[in-house]
């Protein structure tokens, strides 16, 4: 972490610190936002196997747990992991504007120092990317979630038993997403 | 899956005892053809019956029953299972169709149908024969047939509905904050 | 063989008109209940059933019928087991033969029967003879599922909304 840290050269250490402090050690108030819009995400996959696939609700119901509570916690862990690549490159990209606008807002403030003012703009700074990162990364990857189980359970397991296809399908379009969130391109 | 029997048995005639000495005696070919491409349980199965009069003279009273559609196995949908032709003359044909619902899944021994008719209309002897018989087919299950060829627009469109709060709340939230602060840098 | 069909048919003409005068059926009421093919997977041909009842006033009922569809004529087969509707005509031909739409399905007593046929053999207009009764069949046509499946759909829609993500998050990405 801190070599991929360091090759951010135009970070300054002041602001690596600040980073860091809210980089994979996600709030708790975010991590119940992952994990809620993990569970709905996950759980969404029943409503196609229950009416196309044809699986009994009460029947299948302990694998449908299973599988979305497996499903819930992959799918988390692909949103923390996109959400700590894109927070850098957020912060660097709305770095002028929000300065820009920090200033604007207190400029009339003539006690307030540089580095208070500094720090005021990098605090703002980190929350904008903090918002953006996090709600890029749960809308990117619901909609990979989603294209992956589409894809597995209608075109590759098309023709197997649907107990089988649930578990497969649920199980591999998390888990692929999990593998593809800890890449950085 | 596919149950076209095109096998026609020749009846009456060949059955009855006595062949008839001149061209005159009517003799009928039946076949019972099942036109459905996908035998499903509840769903319509088409049945048809082809008589071919090849015989010299008109067949009299001519009588289809199939009793191959019990009650316990199918439901009657349209058609009837018996029908009665007051005649069928040389070189014709009449065609008779059925549409009945099978109750179950599972194999099925289609039978051959039976006709009767008379070969004038003074003859007291009934000649008797069978249509040709389209033989086992396998009755799918609906459920089974359901999740294969169902288009279930409704449950996509269902579908969609569900996904589109995960996808375009966080979306719509991002996009405002992007468009907030994504422009490019102006001199002010 | 042909000899024997020639003595039937003019048996038929010769005989026919005069018995069949005090068949026909005066104001029938007619009664009737219409299946037709709706999907591909139910039949490979699309097949028309019209049953029916006739009642007619201060006649007989169990007249002899022909049913005529498009010029083609066949005769109808009763069942009396079947009270509701003991008459049964049926049509089958391929699909594109029996395009969606309405068709008039014409019945005819031995009399008009005899005299659609002299009117066909003479090359006469066919609508000169008089039907005896006639019951529309409304074909909505044969269902033979969708053009493009709805999981396609499903996937080209879900790829679509992947792909701008992607791109959303690699313009993001690019330094």
């Amino acid at each position: 972490m801190s070599a991929k840290a360091a090759k951010q050269k135009n970070l300054t250490k002041e602001e690596e610190l600040l980073l860091q402090d809210f980089s994979r050690n996600v709030s708790t108030k975010s991590s119940a936002l992952f994990y809620g819009n993990a569970l709905i995400v996950s759980a969404i996959p029943i409503w196609l196997f229950w009416r196309i696939h044809q699986m009994d609700l009460y029947q299948s119901g302990i694998l449908f747990v299973v599988g979305t509570v497996i499903s819930t916690y992959l799918v988390s862990l692909a949103y923390k992991n996109v959400k700590f690549v894109l927070k850098h490159k957020v912060a660097q990209k709305r770095e002028e504007a929000v300065a820009r606008e920090v200033m604007k807002m207190i400029s009339d403030d003539k006690k307030m120092n540089k580095k208070e003012k500094d720090e005021r703009i990098l605090w703002k700074k980190n929350e904008v990317a903090d918002y953006e990162a996090t709600t890029f990364s749960i809308f990117y990857n619901n909609a990979f979630y989603l294209v992956l189980l589409i894809v597995i359970s209608f075109y590759i397991l098309r023709n197997f038993n649907p107990n089988v296809n649930y578990v497969f399908s649920v199980g591999s379009a998390a888990g692929l997403l999990a593998l593809f969130s800890t890449s950085t391109k | 899956m596919k149950i076209i029997s095109v096998l026609l048995v020749l009846v009456a005639s060949c059955l009855s005892g006595y062949m008839a000495d001149d061209e005159g005696e009517p003799r009928l070919l039946a076949s019972k053809n099942i036109l459905n491409q996908y035998l499903v349980e509840n769903k319509d199965l088409t049945v048809e019956y082809k008589i071919f009069n090849i015989g010299g003279s008109a067949a009299q009273n001519v009588r289809l029953e199939d009793a191959g559609f019990p009650e316990a196995d199918f439901q009657l949908v349209a058609g009837n299972v018996q029908a009665t032709w007051e005649r069928i003359a040389p070189n014709t044909n009449v065609s008779h169709s059925v549409i009945v619902r099978p109750v179950s899944s599972g194999y099925y021994n289609f039978t051959a149908a039976e006709i009767s008719y008379s070969a004038g209309a003074d003859a007291k002897k009934r000649q008797v024969g069978y249509t040709s018989s389209p033989g086992e087919g396998g009755i799918v299950n609906f459920k089974e047939f359901n999740r294969r060829f169902s288009p279930h627009v409704v449950d996509w469109c269902v579908f969609a509905i569900m996904t589109l709060p995960s996808l375009g709340i966080p979306f719509l939230l991002w996009w405002s904050s992007k468009s907030k602060y994504d422009s490019k840098p102006k001199r002010s | 063989m042909n000899c024997a069909g020639k003595t039937i048919f003019s048996f038929l003409m010769l005989v026919a008109p005069s018995v069949v005068f005090g068949d026909s059926c005066a104001s029938p009421q007619v009664k009737p209940s219409i299946y037709t093919t709706t999907e591909a997977s139910s039949s490979t041909d699309t097949v028309f059933i019209v049953q029916f009842s006739l009642t007619c006033k201060g006649g007989p009922s169990d007249l002899t019928l022909y049913a005529d569809v498009n010029g083609k004529t066949v005769a109808v087969t009763r069942n009396d087991d079947n009270v509701k509707f003991p008459f049964q005509v049926s049509f089958s031909d391929e699909n594109k033969n029996l395009p969606s739409g309405t068709y008039e399905v014409k019945f005819y007593d031995e009399d008009g029967f005899a005299n659609l046929r002299k009117a066909q053999r003479s090359g006469e207009s066919s609508s000169s003879v008089k039907s005896l009764f006639s019951i529309e069949v409304n074909h909505p046509g044969v269902w033979k599922g969708p053009f493009v499946s709805s999981e396609l759909v499903a996937t080209l829609v879900a790829l679509l909304v992947f792909f701008s993500a992607y791109t959303a998050r690699n313009s993001l990405q690019s330094s």
